[in-house]
């Protein structure tokens, strides 16, 4: 079995119905569906945004992910992702986690500074993703939704020994995480597609 | 990801794969085994002779060229050449032929493979608080090897285990001469699936802790750090278990010992026995440091993000038992942080030890920039803005430079 980077980790607890070619398709389900160059809601509908071609949308499940948490990729999950967290509450995690599991990922507070929510993302990389190795290349200020927000670069190498890379562009407004993370193999498809994500984060909207 | 094969390398490596472990040695206690009956089985320069032995040969060559080349390895010249001076000095008579590999992985974990080449984690470095602990790891290790412990257990596996199991294992390893991919059994986090060839019975395992202890003693190291080594570890795992409500995992690492209390009480018997009255033994505690100074710090941030605070808690006490500085505290500040229950006061906990990190003189800049975010937190912001000064001048091109900039105005 392959393994999958984060961003199928995020949402998909068992990285079995993720891979998966097997899971229906003959059926008419799939894991994935089209996300065309309109403009569409993401996450649990807060945030709108438009992507400047074709993407295609993780299809969320039930009892293993988080409503305020979307997942798309372009040429597939091991190459590259967007996640989009759509206003997580305080006191929240942004993955489903047993009360018991050993290591876990930190949980997001209202009080979090850009350091603190960037330690968070480096933890889901960490715990979830077993990034072995994980270098902040910085964290700046960057208005989003019309907040004082935030830009965190980094780069990982994970168990399957890829290096990958990512952007993430946030700010916490009215207690709640609003945040778009693009990761990418770093060779190649980082670049490749850091111009959607650009257009993708300036086309963010929040629900009027 | 195969969560499986994670699972398998993260708590198996050491005695080898502990899924089947008991149908391999059903039985009652055994009896301890001597460090003075413990004569190695090959001499310098092993080579197998019988074929399916030179077969297996075969494949772990390919094994150790893909982890020879792994991304994963740390290549760092003093801490690869000090491995390599270690298990030249307690390999017994393989000591010469035996390669060793450092992963970039935070477990506690090291393992030998049958043509003498071993691969120790990084998480391993961590925990050992002086040199005498790594050798005797090591020595352990290289026990496996001098007791001919792998194609033993390989020949009683291929009699025992079931056609299936035994079959995906060989499409892994022996694949590629049939021109099957390779790669998922062979990358480095994966090792636990090829590891799980070799299944060390309980005698094995006994073996090689008087193997071991004997080595190292022969070499001047206290054999007594050994046992040191296995309670830190239970300990660990105690803690961690605790912390998240549950009970240790019994059956993972030490699954082929009667019990924790009888490894313990045999390799202190073994220790006293070998100790010559009069002689002296070393634990050789500064030279590891000086050793590991410079990667300790990201030892300790590879374990302390993977927030498991009763574990790194545990781990960070046992090291501060060797005397507290600016790192453990601050790491004891992180650990705070990240288990973020602020009903329990862990933001308070977490600015204590910050305040308390930066007074040593071998704080981390990190410390000085967390300290600063604690301290703008409590609206003590003048001081905030000196605790981040002072981490711009230690970390003048610190990534988060632009944001701390912000908040000093």
């Amino acid at each position: 079995m392959k393994r999958h980077p984060i961003v199928v980790l995020i949402l998909a607890g068992s990285a079995l119905s993720a891979c998966s070619s097997l899971g229906g398709e003959g059926y008419g389900l799939s894991d994935y569906s089209a996300v065309n160059v309109h403009r569409v809601k993401v996450g649990n509908g807060n945030m709108t945004v438009v992507p400047p071609r074709p993407w295609n949308r993780h299809r969320a499940t039930l009892f293993e992910d988080v409503a305020s948490v979307e997942d798309w990729t372009l040429n597939g999950p091991l190459l590259d992702g967007i996640t989009f967290i759509t206003g997580l509450k305080s006191g929240h995690f942004m993955v489903r986690q047993r009360r018991t599991t050993d290591q876990q990922v930190p949980k997001f507070r209202a009080d979090m500074t850009p350091p603190e929510i960037a330690a968070m993302l480096e933890g889901l990389y960490r715990v979830r993703g077993r990034a072995v190795d994980f270098r902040t290349l910085s964290i700046k200020p960057r208005p989003f939704l019309g907040a004082n927000g935030f830009q965190f670069d980094y780069e990982h190498l994970d168990d399957d020994e890829l290096w990958r890379k990512g952007r993430a562009v946030g700010a916490v407004i009215n207690g709640e995480l609003y945040l778009v993370m693009y990761d990418a193999a770093r060779s190649h498809y980082y670049e490749a597609a850091l111009p959607d994500f650009e257009a993708i984060v300036g086309s963010a909207q929040l629900r009027a | 990801m195969c969560a499986r094969c994670l699972e398998i390398s993260r708590r198996s490596l050491l005695t080898g794969g502990a899924a089947a472990m008991a149908a391999l040695h059903a039985g009652g206690a055994d009896a301890r085994v001597k460090p003075a009956d413990m004569v190695p089985l090959v001499g310098p320069g092993f080579k197998p002779t019988e074929k399916d032995e030179q077969g297996l040969w075969k494949e772990m060559e390919r094994v150790e060229e893909e982890i020879a080349d792994s991304n994963l390895l740390i290549t760092d010249p003093n801490i690869t050449g000090y491995l390599r001076d270690l298990i030249g000095t307690v390999g017994g008579p393989a000591a010469k032929d035996f390669r060793i590999y450092l992963a970039h992985i935070p477990d506690f974990n090291a393992a030998m493979f049958p043509t003498g080449f071993a691969v120790v984690f990084s998480g391993l470095l961590l925990r050992m608080r002086n040199e005498a602990q790594l050798a005797g790891v090591i020595a352990h290790e290289s026990g496996h090897f001098l007791r001919r412990h792998m194609i033993r257990s390989w020949r009683d596996q291929r009699r025992k285990s079931d056609f299936f199991a035994m079959g995906a294992m060989l499409a892994g390893i022996g694949g590629a001469g049939a021109g099957v991919y390779l790669g998922d059994y062979v990358q480095l986090a994966q090792l636990g699936t090829i590891l799980s060839l070799f299944k060390y019975s309980r005698d094995m395992e006994a073996e090689a802790d008087a193997m071991g202890a004997k080595l190292i003693a022969q070499a001047g190291y206290d054999p007594m750090e050994i046992s040191t080594v296995w309670q830190q570890l239970i300990g660990e795992e105690q803690a961690s278990a605790t912390y998240r409500g549950k009970h240790r995992q019994r059956g993972s690492l030490f699954d082929t010992h009667p019990s924790d209390d009888a490894r313990m009480a045999d390799l202190k018997s073994d220790a006293l026995e070998l100790k010559v009255p009069g002689k002296h033994y070393e634990s050789y505690r500064e030279r590891y440091l000086a050793t590991i100074g410079p990667v300790r710090q990201m030892l300790l941030d590879d374990q302390v993000k993977l927030n498991d605070p009763g574990a790194s808690q545990y781990l960070i006490q046992t090291l501060a038992q060797d005397g507290w500085n600016g790192l453990l505290r601050f790491y004891e500040g992180e650990v705070w942080r990240l288990r973020n229950r602020s009903r329990l006061g862990d933001d308070v906990r977490a600015a204590q030890s910050y305040a308390a990190a930066v007074v040593y003189p071998d704080a981390p800049a990190d410390a000085w920039r967390w300290h600063g975010i604690a301290l703008l937190k409590e609206g003590r912001t003048g001081e905030a803005k000196a605790a981040f000064s002072k981490y711009l001048t230690m970390k003048p091109d610190a990534p988060d430079a632009a944001w701390v900039r912000q908040m000093i105005g």
